[in-house]
């Protein structure tokens, strides 16, 4: 009972993001590009099982699922030296192979009418999995596939498996520069409406961050996709090491992911990784302590989610749960004295309608895997600040919907036909929604919010006249 | 005077005699015989006349020997070769006549003989004729006179030499017999003979005094000190001594004297006493080697005693002289010399005694250190005498410490060692099998050097009975070599104690190095220490998630219900799915489940614990009582889990997208503030426990057991022998128990905690009485949205009054259920905040753990800050 988790990598996005995550995880436990155990990689004391399974000549298959609308990746994948890892059936291609253009409605459209394809390869791969944990979903919000037929397996899955956790990876869109995808706000905002109800836990991977880090911190003048996706990768596995090298605490992902998202809404968490490498770059040694680490952790510049708040309301973010998993030779006594010393330095603000602490998990560092830092760390983080990465994809839409820009294409699909918009409308109120409950979240009555202020609970009641009962507001 | 007168004719015949018998009968006699005339020379009578009354007695020792080398020597000096060969020839034979009618004192003759023979040299040179001057030596007892004669007569006739000197002195007393003033007239006016007169009136007067001679006396004290009973001195038990009964009349010094001599003898009956009574007790089991040792060693003192007095009572049976001046010279024993003779055994036999007293009902050990408090003397004699006696003695005792160090072997029928062994069972052989026996631990032996002594020995006894270790005889040759002694016995005695203790440091040295090897590396104990760790204290996480997956709803079954042994088969399958299959199979072997004994009530979690099976010899270490602590700490870190897993089960419950937000839009707005309200109420206490349990658990993970076996590691390392090895564990074991809030004084502390967790236990099935609640309703209203549309198109009218009544019940009873649920969690709440703010107001009160580190992870945000 290894408890399981099947990993669907949708869409372009999703599947190079999810093949470097796979790379990642092959070399940690020193899996072989084609699935067989290295001679050295006897004695790990990992759980490989988590994400692999062994095939009956004994060689590890990832538990994952490749689906694209469009067969490039995908084959790219087939073709790539890693070909042999993957188990064949697990992955689907469109037959049209004519992608979804970009078109969230109509990925989510394919998605339907694939459906049967595509949850036969789940059931299959969950009905294989003796104690199914969950699933992560790696995919982007802005195109086509990713976005839409994402958008539509996560319904499926939380209709179909709503007990197991939902868990995904999403890239949000790179905002500083101009996409040759002109629809990806109308896109972001879909995709995240079904991030929001029917995921349980988000991890944020700013495409804005990323390419900031490359830059800045990476020094690299123009990164191109491999080397951000390089950098997920690292985070993906860094996520799950405590997962895959058993010890005293959070062996299991809801386990992890409980203590990280208290109310249920708050779910999108933004993650900080140091000292940050690409690959084959070494120049940037430096002595790691641990309370370098957790410092440099909670520093801006290493945190993978741009932050566009104005610095008032930066200021008033504040952090619902940080979870930092260190990696590496940590003398557990050095966990006590950084987290008092920034304490003491006041580096972190935390909620004020709860008791809140930065975690730490110390975990094994892969023995096959050379690096040069000594100690590294991995944070997620639950923050109030991440609304305003919301307020922004928000902001777009409404610049592009007021123009009434772009939704012609959406029209052609059944959820927009006879020009219902309404889809739109009920996501930007779940996303306000969402706001609006980060905001609350950094007042110190988040317990009684709601109450007082009942226009802005929910959506579609705006209007509606609704008096509470005193005793209610206690 | 008419006897005086036959005395002096009597030697005046003697002397004719003997010159003419030795002219007639010697053919070829000297020239000096042949000249003298028959009729005896008066100046020869006067001479042998003096000789024969002259009572000085010889100021020499009266060595025959020597005497008969000196005359020998002094004819060679003379020049006499010849005559000194003849008189050695003639000695031998003469010294070889025994028997009746044999000469007696043969000393005296020869003496006799050779003052002679100096005399007349003495007259020849300067003055021949000169009788009277020049002290005249040796007088000889009357008794001898008789024989001296028949002598006088065998020399001459053999020995021409002797002739000479006879003719010679014949020749002077002759002389003065001739002057008529005859010898004893003579005598009795020399003022010597006056003295000699008053000596002989106080001689008188003694034997008139005392009913019984000296000599008898000194023979009565010789047997009195051999401890029999004299023919007057005898053995009063009234007074407990000898003594002279009053019946007797002595004087009193004497009576003294003899009381103060008799005290040998009665030490000597002390000493003789214990020796025959431990002798005949020496197959009783209280005797023991070194008393043994002991009595040995007193009876060869006493043999030597034995010699002495063996010489002296030869020397009782020479008669005492009249008292006279030269009462200080002669082969004699007087009462006054025998005190002199008995100075030396009365020092020796009275530290006898005192040893004999004082080691009277002690052994072994105890006996030795007696015996040494007594050597710390500062008297030479006594120190040396004290020394020999302590060798022997202690002998055995160090003959048990070298094969209790080199052999490991407890020689010791008679429990004498100050180490005692008893027969335990294996596990508990090093800690309950031996220990020092402090009263036999001799006083020349330190604590620490004892200590080190027992360890060494019970290291090599712990290897061969519980290690079943063979190659420690290696490390202990290695040892023996090491100091320069060897392994056979004997090599040690007392008052080589630094001998001792390099040897006892050196073999502990290398036996704890080698004990350490086989524990660490044959018995691999810190593997086992890591497997305990993982599996008893939970670091094993995959597992442990497992276990409690599967022994979960097993263990909410009542206790008695619950069979051991499916739970084993749990726990198998448990190890088999997590990462513990890769384990050693040696160690998933030892790990199983242990039921505690349950009281009536009691549910499976309150029983069920997991036990490590350390077996010989690792449970020398993880001993009964230290699995019981491991248990302890077991039941503690798997509550704490449990709880854990039920926070999170709850967690599921209200897991993110469970809840979508289309139900929320269909309800009235009351119920739906409800239930927003009584959610978020529901989520915000959720996080508070699942705030306070994960720091909890970091508390007990990076404060309590990571930061003990760091420690425990350390030490580990730098373990020199297994009692180093048990502290380090036992420190561990300590500092784990007491930082987890188990010990006796956290009790308060450990009682509202686990008010806590029952509190969150209880939490829990609210919370899911909620959400299943929250999910039967919302499941409800979806049917509602689903069948709306079909309903309003057939009856609209109907089925709009219909379901809008079914929906205002459903809204209706789902408004009371919030109500009540809202109710409940703000009891669970308000209690939890309670006591909450009970225990970590505790936790600065607390005096002997650190809890600092819990206290600011608690509160690290400070949300607390204001409760205290």
């Amino acid at each position: 009972m290894p408890r399981e988790i099947i990993t669907l990598q949708v869409g372009q996005c999703g599947n190079q993001i999810g093949m470097e995550f796979w790379k990642q995880l092959c070399l940690e436990h020193g899996i072989s590009k084609d699935g067989i155990l290295e001679d050295f990689a006897t004695q790990g004391g990992d759980r490989k099982d988590v994400f692999f399974y062994q095939a009956d000549d004994q060689h590890y298959i990832p538990r994952a699922l490749l689906m694209d609308l469009e067969p490039r990746v995908i084959n790219g994948i087939q073709t790539g030296e890693y070909r042999n890892l993957y188990n064949h059936e697990n992955i689907f291609t469109s037959k049209e192979g004519g992608g979804a253009g970009n078109n969230w409605a109509s990925g989510y459209h394919q998605g339907k009418s694939f459906e049967e394809d595509l949850m036969d390869m789940i059931d299959r791969e969950a009905d294989g999995s003796d104690s199914l944990e969950g699933f992560v979903l790696c995919h982007s919000i802005a195109g086509g596939t990713g976005s839409g037929m994402g958008s539509y397996l996560l319904e499926t899955l939380n209709d179909r498996y709503s007990k197991k956790l939902v868990q995904t990876y999403s890239v949000f869109p790179n905002q500083n520069e101009i996409s040759d995808v002109v629809v990806q706000p109308y896109n972001s905002l879909l995709t995240l409406k079904r991030l929001t109800l029917n995921a349980d836990c988000v991890v944020v991977l700013d495409n804005t961050a990323l390419n900031r880090i490359a830059v800045e911190r990476l020094h690299i003048q123009n990164p191109s996709v491999s080397q951000t996706n390089s950098l997920v990768s690292t985070v993906m596995s860094a996520s799950t090491t405590t997962l895959r090298y058993p010890g005293y605490m959070n062996n299991d992902l809801v386990g992890l992911l409980a203590s990280l998202i208290p109310t249920p809404r708050c779910h999108f968490l933004m993650t900080g990784y140091t000292p940050l490498t690409v690959e084959r770059q070494a120049n940037m040694i430096r002595k790691t302590t641990v309370l370098d680490v957790m410092r440099r952790l909670l520093q801006t510049k290493n945190i993978m989610v741009s932050s566009h708040a104005r610095t008032k309301e930066a200021s008033q973010a504040k952090y619902i749960s940080i979870l930092n998993i260190i990696q590496g030779e940590v003398d557990p006594t050095q966990v006590h004295d950084s987290l008092q010393r920034i304490r003491e330095r006041k580096l972190v603000n935390f909620i004020e309608w709860g008791p809140a602490s930065i975690q730490v998990a110390l975990s094994r560092k892969s023995p096959y895997v050379q690096t040069a830092h000594r100690v590294s760390g991995l944070m997620l983080a639950s923050y109030t600040g991440i609304r305003h990465l919301f307020s922004k994809c928000l902001s777009q839409y409404s610049l592009l919907r007021k123009r009434q820009a772009f939704l012609d294409k959406y029209r052609d699909f059944p959820l927009f036909s006879d020009n219902d918009l309404s889809e739109f409308d009920e996501a930007r109120d779940i996303i306000e929604s969402l706001v609006d409950e980060y905001k609350a979240c950094e007042s110190p009555d988040y317990i009684k919010w709601g109450m007082e202020d009942p226009d802005h609970i929910l959506t579609g009641e705006g209007n509606a006249t609704g008096t509470v009962d005193p005793k209610l507001a206690m | 005077m008419e006897d005086k007168r036959r005395v002096e004719d009597l030697i005046s015949e003697l002397v004719h005699r003997l010159c003419t018998n030795s002219s007639s009968s010697s053919s070829s006699s000297s020239s000096s015989i042949s000249n003298s005339n028959s009729n005896p020379n008066p100046s020869n009578v006067r001479y042998a006349t003096r000789i024969l009354s002259s009572r000085m007695t010889p100021s020499i020792s009266t060595d025959e020997a020597a005497m008969a080398y000196s005359i020998k020597s002094q004819l060679v000096k003379q020049g006499k070769l010849s005559d000194a060969l003849s008189f050695a020839d003639l000695y031998s034979k003469f010294a070889s006549k025994t028997g009746p009618g044999s000469v007696k004192n043969k000393w005296a003759v020869l003496y006799l003989l050779k003052v002679i023979s100096d005399d007349r040299n003495i007259n020849r040179k300067p003055h021949s004729d000169s009788t009277f001057s020049g002290g005249l030596p040796a007088l000889f007892e009357p008794q001898t006179n008789g024989s001296l004669a028949r002598v006088l007569n065998d020399s001459c006739s053999l020995n021409d030499d002797g002739a000479v000197v006879i003719d010679n002195k014949v020749n002077g007393h002759s002389g003065s017999a001739k002057l008529q003033n005859g010898g004893v007239l003579l005598i009795s006016k020399d003022p010597e003979n006056l003295r000699d007169q008053a000596y002989r009136d106080f001689a008188a007067l003694v034997r008139e005094e005392n009913n019984v001679s000296e000599e008898v006396l000194v023979r009565d004290v010789l047997y009195c000190c051999q401890g029999i009973d004299g023919k007057y001195v005898l053995f009063d038990e009234s007074v407990d001594g000898y003594m002279l009964p009053d019946t007797i009349r002595v004087s009193k010094p004497i009576r003294i004297m003899i009381r103060k001599l008799c005290e040998l003898g009665w030490l000597y009956k002390k000493v003789k006493e214990y020796i025959s009574e431990t002798v005949e007790r020496f197959h009783d089991e209280n005797v023991g080697t070194v008393a043994q040792a002991f009595c040995a060693a007193l009876q060869d003192e006493l043999s030597e005693y034995y010699k002495l007095l063996a010489v002296l009572q030869s020397q009782s049976m020479n008669p005492i002289p009249l008292v006279s001046e030269n009462a200080s010279s002669g082969n004699y024993l007087s009462l006054r010399r025998l005190s002199v003779w008995f100075a030396e055994p009365m020092v020796k036999m009275r530290l006898m005694a005192v040893l004999v007293d004082s080691c009277k009902d002690l052994k072994g050990g105890a006996m030795a250190g007696a015996i040494h408090m007594h050597a710390q003397h500062g008297d030479p004699l006594l120190h040396d005498f004290m020394k020999r006696l302590l060798r022997r003695v202690c002998s055995p005792l160090f003959e048990m410490v070298r094969s209790w160090v080199l052999e490991g072997e407890l020689e010791d029928i008679f429990s004498e060692f100050f180490v005692l062994g008893q027969s335990v069972k294996a596990e508990s052989l090093w800690r309950e099998g031996y220990r020092l026996h402090s009263a036999m631990l001799p006083s020349f032996i330190s604590q620490s050097l004892a200590r080190r002594i027992l360890r060494t020995g019970k290291s090599i006894n712990f290897l061969r009975v519980c290690c079943e270790d063979r190659s420690w005889a290696d490390a202990a040759t290695q040892a023996a070599a090491a100091t320069g002694t060897t392994t056979r016995r004997g090599g040690l005695g007392y008052g080589e104690t630094d001998a001792l203790e390099s040897l006892v440091t050196e073999a502990a040295k290398r036996i704890d190095k080698h004990l350490m090897d086989v524990v660490y590396n044959r018995y691999r104990f810190k593997e086992h220490c890591l497997a305990i760790k993982r599996y008893l204290l939970l670091g094993q996480g995959d597992f442990v998630q497992y276990l409690m997956d599967i022994v979960g709803p097993e263990l909410s079954e009542p206790a008695n219900t619950i069979s051991a042994f499916k739970l084993a088969g749990l726990l198998e399958s448990a190890i088999r799915s997590s990462n513990a299959q890769y384990d050693d199979p040696d160690i998933l072997d030892r790990l199983r489940v242990k039921m505690m004994p349950h009281n009536k009530g009691d549910r499976g979690w309150d029983v069920f614990s997991l036990d490590y099976d350390a077996r010989v010899p690792l449970n020398t270490v993880f001993t009964e009582s230290v699995m019981a602590k491991y248990l302890k700490i077991f039941n503690f870190l798997w509550k704490l889990r449990r709880v854990e897993h039920a926070l999170i089960g709850a967690w599921k419950k209200m897991k993110p997208n469970l809840i979508t937000s289309h139900f929320f839009t269909k309800l009235p707005k009351a119920v739906k503030f409800r239930l927003i309200l009584t959610s978020r109420r529901c989520q915000v206490l959720w996080n508070e426990m699942n705030h306070f349990l994960t720091n909890l658990q970091y508390y007990i993970m990076f404060e309590v057991l990571e930061v003990s076996w760091a420690n425990f590691s350390d030490e580990m390392e730098a373990a020199k022998d297994l009692d180093d090895l048990l502290a380090a564990h036992d420190k561990y074991l300590h500092s784990i128990v007491e930082k987890s809030l188990l010990g006796e004084r956290s009790q308060d502390l450990y009682k509202s905690l686990f008010i806590l967790f029952d509190l969150i236990l209880r939490f829990r099935s609210h919370a899911d009485r909620l959400y299943e609640g929250i999910y039967e309703f919302q499941a409800r209203t979806m049917e509602d949205k689903t069948e709306l549309p079909k309903h309003s198109k057939k009856k609209s009218e109907d089925s709009e009054s219909w379901l809008s009544g079914g929906r205002k019940a459903i809204t209706q009873r789902a408004d009371e259920f919030l109500r009540n649920m809202g109710q409940d969690i703000d009891a669970v709440s308000k209690e939890y905040s309670s006591l909450f703010k009970g225990f970590i107001s505790q936790l600065p009160v607390q005096q002997h753990i650190d809890l600092k580190f819990l206290m600011f992870r608690l509160d690290f945000s400070e949300f607390y800050g204001s409760a205290f």
